[in-house]
Parts: C-alpha cells; structure tokens; sequence
C-alpha cells in the first residue's frame, strides 16, 4: 500500500513537474542538490540534500568521482528533504567533482563539491643556487684573443717603421 | 698615411679587446623579466579565452617551447616551515608540481616549481624571465590529455614580502604558476627572490582513449 501511494505520489510529482514545467524550474529545487559546505578539505564530512526525492524520500547518491563510493539518502528532519552524508577521504587531490543522486522516485539530482588541500604552500621557493652565475668565459677568450692579435700587429708595424727608417 | 690607419686600428682592436675582457668578467645572472611582461603592465593586447576545467589527473611533462623546456614533472609536498618543497637538485632538467594541491588543467591554482640553476650550471627552468605574456605552456596528464596555458604575466617578487594569496590562492578558472629562483643573486645570501610566470588553462589535446 505504501509503495503505492509512494509511487502514486512520485507519478503525482512528475505529472505536476511535466504540467508545471516553467514554475518547476522557477523553482529550482527539483534536480538541484544542495551541498555543505561547498568547499572541503580531505578527511571532512560533507552533505548532501534535496527536494527531487519528495517527501519523504530516499535516494542513494554517488561520490564516487573523488573515490567516496555511494551513499544513502534518507528523509530529513525537514520532511521536503531527503539527506545524505558522505566522507571525502584523505587522498582526494583538490579539484572539483561532481556529486549525482538517484531518487527512489526516478528523479535526479546532480551539484559540484570543490576539494582543497589542508596545506598550501607559503613564502619564496629556493631553487637556485647561483650555479649558473658567474664570468662570461666565452666574451672574456674572444676579448683576449683581440688584444693579443693586437699586440702582434702592433710589433709587425713597429718593426716595419723600425726597418723603413733605417732604409730611408 | 696606411701606417696612420693600421695605428688606428690598433687602437680600436685594443679598446675592443678591453672591453670584450671587461665586460665579460662581469656576472651574467639568470633573465629578469621585463617591466612589459608584469600584471601592472595590462593585460595582452589578445588574450584568449579560458577553456573549461578538466577532471583532475597527475601532470607527467612540463613543456615551454617559447624558451626550450621539455621537462619530467615530479610531486612535491611541503617543508617543515611551511614552503613548497623544490626537486632534488642533482637532476637539473626536472620539474616539480604541488601535489597536494591543484592538478594542471583542473579547476583551481597548480603550482610547479623548478631549479634555475644547481651546482653545474643553468637548470630547467634558467630561461623563465624571459618568458612572455601570449606564450604557451603545456602539461601532459596522466590521463593522456595535454592541458595547453597561455602566460598571462612574467613577474618578480623579493622573498620578504612574497604574496602568498596571490601566486597560491584558488582560482574559480584553471590556472597554472611556474615558479623558479631570481630577481637579482649576491654571491652572500644567493638568489634575492622568485620569478612567477601565471597562466590560464585555453585549450586541451587529446583524452582518455582519444586522439
């Protein structure tokens, strides 16, 4: 009998949902899941709410995105609401996911949870240690080898002018 | 008259020659990027669109082609104070990536790191300074997908003072820092800072299973 009126319920809901599509997603309640907090961090309980199951609608969600498997869905003390909870393990890297439920009513409800890090970094990062600072070896041979050709030429025109002046 | 000229060029040869010596024996330190290339600047005259986060998955190579890196990435965690640890130096041609943190292409702030120099000389990331805003850089995932960033500034930050929210803070879009040491060396206290570029995620190749 239950089921029955359950399922009556729930065809009552669609029906109504279809009839009054625009005010349904005026609404904007049914397929939408409310998510606190919206930003956790690895380790912490996140959850997870809806109207899309009715009242007094179950569900089971899906957090396997960031490896937290399935859930379940149970009225809320807010008989609107069907509720659920589920951990975010420690390994989780930070990232946005998306979390889905499947009401017993057929109906869906998706919405994103943002992981962050406990930690993230502070201060200026040492990546160097000056191995690549120091004299250009390169300009200092080419420099050398200028004056030193500089310095032949100039006792080539030396003697010359030495030899000239003799000769006249 | 020739003897006047060959004395002349004598003369250059040697002010040449001094000054390629000088000159030379002067440090040559790691590229500081230009004033044109920080925030303060503007923004690129084109700047492309963000393109929408991917899933997260583990950076695996860290590419630059703008100034020649092709590098491995590895994970990196935190030192005991709180800052971001920095790859074993011995290997200069590696790249670091905060893996507790943002995965390259995923919604938020990925952080990667590099040396720009070790014992031996230039390291992975030597070239950064010289980086400019347009250029593009690229991770490869372990998920076979290659997250395609444009540089959106090139700037320098002393270590004190260093802006923490700013290079490490979230982002709603995805966004990539590359970091690595310099704003100037003294041969006493080393490098004085770090030289951030920051980019945004504008495009993505291949996939799972894809092309």
């Amino acid at each position: 009998m239950r089921t029955t009126a359950r399922l009556l319920t729930g065809s009552a809901l669609v029906v109504a949902s279809i009839g009054l599509g625009a005010q349904a997603s005026y609404a904007g309640d049914t397929g939408s899941l409310e998510i606190h907090p919206r930003t956790v961090a690895p380790g912490d309980s996140v959850t997870v709410s809806t109207r899309a199951c009715g009242k007094d609608g179950r569900g089971v969600g899906d957090a396997g995105s960031l490896g937290a498997g399935e859930f379940k869905l149970r009225p809320g003390t807010h008989k609107d609401f069907a509720v659920g909870e589920f951990t975010v393990p420690g390994h989780t890297r930070s990232g946005t996911y998306g979390i889905s439920v499947l009401c017993k009513n057929g109906e869906e409800a998706t919405g994103d949870v943002t992981v962050r890090g406990h930690h993230t970094p502070s201060g200026h990062v040492k990546t160097g240690v000056g191995g690549s600072v120091g004299p250009d070896t390169t300009q200092i041979a080419a420099g050398a080898a200028v004056l030193s050709a500089a310095a032949v030429g100039g006792v080539l025109l030396l003697r010359r002018r030495a030899s000239g002046t003799q000769g006249g | 008259m020739t003897s006047k000229a060959k004395t002349w060029a004598l003369v250059l040869a040697v002010c040449a020659g001094l000054w390629l010596v000088r000159n030379g024996s002067q440090d040559v330190t790691p590229p500081i990027p230009s004033a044109a290339e920080a925030f303060a600047a503007g923004p690129n005259a084109y700047t492309e669109a963000a393109a929408d986060p991917l899933p997260p998955s583990d950076p695996v190579r860290l590419r630059i082609p703008g100034i020649g890196v092709d590098a491995p990435v590895t994970g990196l965690g935190l030192t005991g104070d709180g800052a971001l640890e920095v790859p074993p130096a011995a290997d200069g041609n590696l790249a670091g990536w905060f893996r507790e943190g943002t995965a390259p292409g995923a919604a938020g702030t990925a952080i990667t790191a590099g040396h720009v120099d070790n014992a031996e000389g230039p390291a992975v990331f030597y070239a950064l300074g010289a980086l400019r805003k347009g250029d593009r850089i690229e991770v490869d995932r372990e998920d076979g997908r290659t997250a395609v960033f444009t540089v959106d500034a090139v700037e320098v930050y002393e270590a004190e003072g260093f802006p923490d929210e700013k290079v490490y803070g979230p982002s709603e879009r995805a966004e990539l820092r590359v970091i690595t040491c310099g704003g100037g060396f003294s041969a006493r206290t080393g490098y004085r800072g770090n030289v951030v570029a920051f980019g945004h995620l504008i495009g993505v190749r291949g996939g799972p299973g894809g092309a």
